[in-house]
């Protein structure tokens, strides 16, 4: 299992349209990516999950990975937050 | 159906987290154990959306949901409840923790005697078909080179059963699997007298000098009473399987103290011999003879009331009683011992499938006779699996919560068993009732006319006297109405929310909206200002700028409706918010409003996608038809 925090820097927090491409560059992957915002969490895979949590700019969310190539898409998520959000 | 509310209430229902000690689920059902039942209401339960049938088995609190469903409930659950996700291993371990003594031990016996079952069954196949195929006189089958070799073939497994048991059993009780075999190859073993050829009360007497079976006195000729003093019987132990997993037992407890105490480098030199050699010499000297007269007594109790028509009727109609409870783990011990004596038939199961096949003809007319379509739909696969031998759905799911026709079952069962033990038919396997019996079987036609009798029997009984309860279905009914005037909708269809133009998906002026990354389905170009339900269901997300909201309809189609592209930079202006996250809504109910001119005016497009997010769920999304729409008009359907 690999985890990270990752503070929103996108102005409009996660929306639908990154949640979209987070859903869909987690499906590259076998790994289960779980977000997680205070108590609250979802599933990456499930963007209307992920859009319910409200993820605001300037707020922290975990980010969970895990499964047998979670090595492999870690980066790659990590990547992705710090490109698009 | 909204899975995060099906869990939340149940989590409701059975007490809170507190009361929780462990969830799992398998391909059906979730799988709880919690700390007090009484806490837990079964009738609620069942009346939650998406429960099929709840029912409590083994310690554990079983609440049957549904294949496909049942993982996503699950998902939900663990993730409101807190727990970590359980095993069903894990699961059922706390729940034998909770049991008493003699239902763990019985426990035991069906964990020992079921994972052999593939032995038992190609082998009680292969000699049944053997015996059938000998009996015809005109094949000339009997005495030919085939028929020996698979003669051979077919009474390997029984002729070794110890051997078998005693791996089973190694693992079961944690001894080591190697060393559990060869205390299994020594009760067996060639230089030893057959045990087919000794009885029991032979091997004991044998111990005080009085029967011919030749003895080893280990320790000279000393005497106590008559009982020399460490005497071994020099017969073996085919034909019997409890003697075995006692002596394993032992092997596994003194196995693991000795692990405990010896220091790591000696263990190997130490462990394995000390306790083979201690194991072995309890195991000929006293727990051989001892069990092997006890599982004698028993198998000739239960064969005495199997095979006579009275005590057939009486065991019928408690077999599924022992069902209920757990017990009937215990009766493969019994039926491998049958097999296992020398020309042994399994006169059990013909009992066992009266039992079993009456619960099917019990739960199929309960399925014949009720006007409930969930029934219904449980009822019926219920049946059809109970006629195949596993009564569990028919039993839990059906039969006992209406109780009659449990009742009715065991009726069927009773003269079933008795007309099994009339017409004397026995087995060559065990593990195997219902349909796929005929392939155990010595007389296939008197089989037949059992499956008859107890599954009509039973059949006849429930549709009889079973009469529907409707009082409960219609208390639910109305709490439903009460809460929502629900619209008449049809499922797996998306209405339009607006009105407007219609227009392709693919005609989105958004690269993310038009390539369909966040869901299929189509676009309206609003006319009005004002976004309504698309269908009855629950919204599960508006974001807090009021531009986008989320719905879920209650037959699982999750909708995202999204008006105007990029309207999130307008944080909240020119939108306003009618719900909230997980208010109920029908179809037609108001969900957002917005100002279409405004929001023009300030540079976006108005084009609003309604998309479903869990288009992987369907397999089809049908396109719409483009052009003007009112707001309640089909706007399209999807199918799985």
């Amino acid at each position: 299992m690999i985890k990270f925090d990752y503070v929103i820097t996108d102005a409009v927090g996660i929306h639908a349209r990154p949640a979209g491409a987070l859903a869909k560059k987690v499906k590259e992957y076998q790994s289960k990516v779980v977000i997680g915002k205070g108590d609250k969490s979802a599933e990456a895979q499930k963007l209307m999950a992920v859009m319910s949590l409200g993820v605001k700019c300037g707020e922290t969310v975990t980010v969970t990975i895990e499964g047998d190539d979670e090595e492999d898409a870690a980066p790659a998520i990590q990547a992705f937050f710090n490109e698009n959000l | 159906m909204d899975y995060r509310k099906c869990a939340s209430d149940i989590l409701t229902e059975i007490g809170g987290k507190d009361n929780l000690v462990s969830a799992a689920h398998c391909a059906t059902r979730l799988r709880l154990v919690i700390a007090d039942n009484a806490k837990a209401s079964k009738e609620k339960l069942e009346n939650i959306d998406g429960v099929k049938g709840v029912f409590e088995a083994a310690g554990q609190l079983q609440i049957i949901i549904g294949t496909g469903t049942v993982n996503k409930v699950y998902d939900e659950f663990i993730d409101l409840a807190g727990v970590a996700a359980a095993s069903k291993d894990d699961v059922k371990q706390a729940a034998a923790a909770k049991q008493p003594m003699w239902k763990r031990a019985i426990k035991t016996v069906g964990d020992v005697f079921v994972p052999i079952l593939p032995a038992i069954v190609a082998s009680g196949l292969l000699m049944g078909i053997v015996e059938a195929l000998g009996k015809i006189e005109s094949l000339n089958f009997n005495g030919t080179a085939w028929y020996q070799f698979l003669d051979m073939m077919s009474a390997t497994a029984f002729a070794f059963l110890p051997v078998i048991v005693a791996i089973s059993a190694a693992k079961v009780f944690g001894a080591n699997i190697y060393l559990g075999a060869v205390l299994g190859l020594m009760m067996v073993h060639p230089s030893l007298l057959n045990g087919w050829n000794v009885g029991s009360e032979d091997a004991i007497m044998s111990m005080f000098g009085t029967t011919s079976i030749p003895t080893w006195n280990l320790f000279g000729n000393i005497q106590i009473g008559g009982y020399v003093l460490g005497s071994i019987s020099r017969h073996g132990y085919q034909g019997h399987v409890i003697p075995i997993v006692i002596a394993i037992w032992v092997l596994a407890k003194i196995e693991k103290w000795l692990h405990k105490k010896v220091p790591e480098m000696l263990d190997l030199f130490v462990v394995p011999i000390t306790s083979i050699f201690l194991t072995s010499l309890v195991t000929f000297m006293a727990i051989g003879p001892v069990f092997s007269l006890l599982e004698n007594y028993v198998l000739e109790g239960a064969k005495f009331l199997i095979t006579n028509p009275f005590g057939a009727v009486v065991i019928g109609a408690l077999y599924p009683v022992t069902v209920v409870m757990g017990l009937h783990h215990m009766y493969n011990g019994i039926e491998s011992g049958m097999l296992a004596q020398a020309g042994g038939f399994n006169t059990w199961m013909p009992v066992a499938t009266a039992a079993n096949f009456a619960q099917a003809g019990s739960s199929l007319a309960v399925g014949i006779k009720s006007k409930n379509a969930k029934t219904k739909s449980v009822a019926i696969p219920a049946a059809l699996s109970a006629s195949l031998g596993i009564t569990e759905p028919a039993i839990f799911g059906i039969n006992l919560r209406y109780m009659k026709p449990f009742v009715c079952a065991m009726i069927g069962a009773a003269v079933g068993g008795g007309f099994a033990a009339y017409a004397g038919l026995k087995a060559t396997a065990y593990g195997v009732t219902g349909f796929p019996g005929f392939l155990i079987i010595t007389n296939i036609p008197a089989y037949a006319l059992l499956l008859l009798i107890s599954g009509g029997v039973a059949f006849t009984l429930t549709l009889i006297f079973w009469n529907e309860e409707k009082k409960e279905e219609k208390k639910i009914e109305s709490e439903k109405t009460e809460k929502t005037v629900k619209a008449e909708t049809k499922e797996n269809t998306v209405y339009a929310p607006c009105n407007g133009e219609v227009i392709l998906l693919e005609q989105v002026a958004d690269e993310t909206f038009a390539s369909g990354a966040l869901g299929n389905g189509c676009a309206i170009v609003p006319k009005e200002g004002v976004v309504k339900a698309p269908f009855n269901g629950t919204v599960t997300m508006v974001f807090d700028t009021g531009h986008a909201v989320g719905l879920m309809s209650d037959d699982g189609i999750e909708l995202l409706i999204h008006v105007g592209i990029n309207t999130v930079e307008l944080d909240g202006k020119h939108y306003e918010k009618l719900v909230s996250m997980g208010e109920k809504v029908s179809m037609g109910t108001p969900l957002l409003k917005f100002d279409i001119e405004a929001i023009k005016a300030a540079g976006y497009d108005i084009t609003t996608p309604v998309i479903v997010t869990n288009a992987d769920d369907y397999k089809n999304i049908d396109k719409p038809n483009t052009g003007k729409t009112a707001a309640g008009s089909e706007l399209y359907t999807v199918s799985k």
